[in-house]
């Protein structure tokens, strides 16, 4: 699990190293998580999500939705991406 | 090294124009707002509409504006004369697109990140550069805010914001990110629309609604002075900072043919407290005025833009700086008795 969400990070979906590495929470200037399933930037210390709209992330605040945390662990694959939410947290905290 | 030097005012030669600023708006922002509850967060601009008005801009925009290219090759000149290079670069909103197309190479720039909070005008530009790259730079995009900077910290070797910092409620607040977003020794360049910016709209305007309305409603917004820009960038805590003013004048056919390219680039009014509506005949009668007051001879009429340069950098130990005081070995009057003679 640990390596599979590694590899999501490294990978950075559509949005190129550069952006990667610079792009930070707007609010709380701290890291952004790429999230597939969405395709959004996700900011956990915060809990919001910004979208990236046609390769284009929007950073703007109120751009963000707001994750009640139900959402960020969809009924489809709940263990799988909670624990996933959980360990990003860990790591970014 | 690093002279990117100031104080030179270059009295006009080109024509375009561009945008409002209403001193007279000020005092009633004050007292309006003064109950807020965030304080110092006091609200000019209405950011929201600004990003409509320049998502409208992106569709509207000319493929080139002279006003527009004018102001980003003199910005971007200042970077010919830096010896130093600057790999990454964030371009901040405004003037993306002439930034884009004005670059040719200069400060060596490898990454350029681009911005705006309008998803249009990024777009825009994101559609420009797959039909004309720029060579060997690899440009990225983001919609963003400039007061809600979402770069990390120490990051970027240049941040340039062409005509875009004028339309911040926050203008310190905003530097101050720029300059937390520069690594060390950074340089941040900036140009906005001065105090002298649209003086004639701003005169023709208000006679215009004393005449029709029997009052007056901000339609231009406030802009920075010069004096205000320096204060600016040592408030923002950069170093060896450096202001300088240009003036252009920029002739149209009517009045009305300014507030179109004033649409065109997205610099129509975004005041908080602007009046929504604009009767017709105070409208036909602004133009009227304008055109009695200002035209020239030919017909045409001028509308002053000023533009405000602003350069500092980002602090670091290998640049120059005054010595402490009372570290001084000679005295003034010494040095006056050898060369005072002279003078």
């Amino acid at each position: 699990m640990v390596r599979m969400s590694k590899a999501l990070l490294q990978k950075a979906g559509p949005l190129g190293k550069t952006l990667t590495e610079i792009l930070v929470c707007p609010l709380s200037k701290q890291p952004l998580r790429y999230c597939e399933e969405t395709n959004s930037l996700i900011s956990d210390a915060i809990g919001v999500s910004f979208p990236i709209k046609n390769g284009i992330p929007s950073l703007v605040p109120t751009d963000g939705k707001i994750l009640e945390e139900e959402d960020t662990s969809k009924p489809e694959d709940t263990a799988n991406s909670s624990a996933r939410y959980d360990e990003n947290r860990g790591r970014n905290s | 090294m690093r002279a990117l030097s100031f104080f030179r005012r270059s009295p006009l030669r080109r024509s375009r124009r561009n945008e409002p600023f209403g001193t007279f708006s000020f005092a009633s922002f004050c007292s309006d707002n003064a109950d807020a509850p965030q304080g110092s967060r006091l609200k000019i601009f209405d950011r929201q509409l600004k990003r409509k008005q320049r998502d409208r801009a992106a569709w509207l925009m000319r493929q080139k504006d002279s006003l527009l290219d004018t102001v980003a090759e003199n910005l971007l000149d200042r970077l010919e004369d830096c010896k130093k290079t600057f790999p990454t670069a964030l371009c901040l909103g405004g003037s993306l697109e002439a930034i884009r197309r004005s670059l040719h190479g200069c400060g060596s720039i490898e990454k350029l990140i681009m911005m705006d909070a309008s998803h249009e005008m990024v777009q825009l530009c994101k559609n420009a550069e797959e039909e004309s790259p720029n060579d060997n730079i690899e440009t990225t995009f983001v919609v963003g805010d400039e007061e809600f900077l979402p770069v990390k910290e120490s990051s970027v070797d240049l941040v340039i914001s062409c005509l875009g910092l004028h339309w911040t409620n926050d203008l310190p607040g905003a530097m101050i990110q720029a300059k937390l977003a520069l690594k060390p020794d950074g340089l941040f360049l900036a140009a906005i629309l001065g105090g002298e910016t649209l003086k004639e709209l701003r005169i023709a305007c208000t006679v215009a609604q004393m005449e029709r309305e029997g009052g007056i409603s901000p339609r231009v917004s406030p802009l920075a002075q010069v004096r205000d820009a320096g204060n600016l960038l040592t408030r923002a805590g950069f170093t060896l900072p450096g202001v300088d003013v240009d003036e252009y004048t920029v002739k149209y056919e009517s009045a009305l043919d300014l507030i179109e390219h004033l649409r065109a680039m997205g610099e129509t009014n975004a005041l908080l407290q602007r009046n929504n509506i604009l009767k017709r005949d105070t409208a036909l009668a602004t133009a009227a005025i304008y055109d009695s007051m200002f035209a020239a001879e030919d017909g045409s009429v001028p509308a002053t833009f000023q533009v405000i340069y602003m350069t500092g950098w980002r602090e670091h130990p290998s640049q120059q700086k005054a010595k402490r005081r009372g570290s001084a070995t000679i005295s003034f009057q010494d040095i006056q008795k050898q060369f005072g003679s002279q003078s």
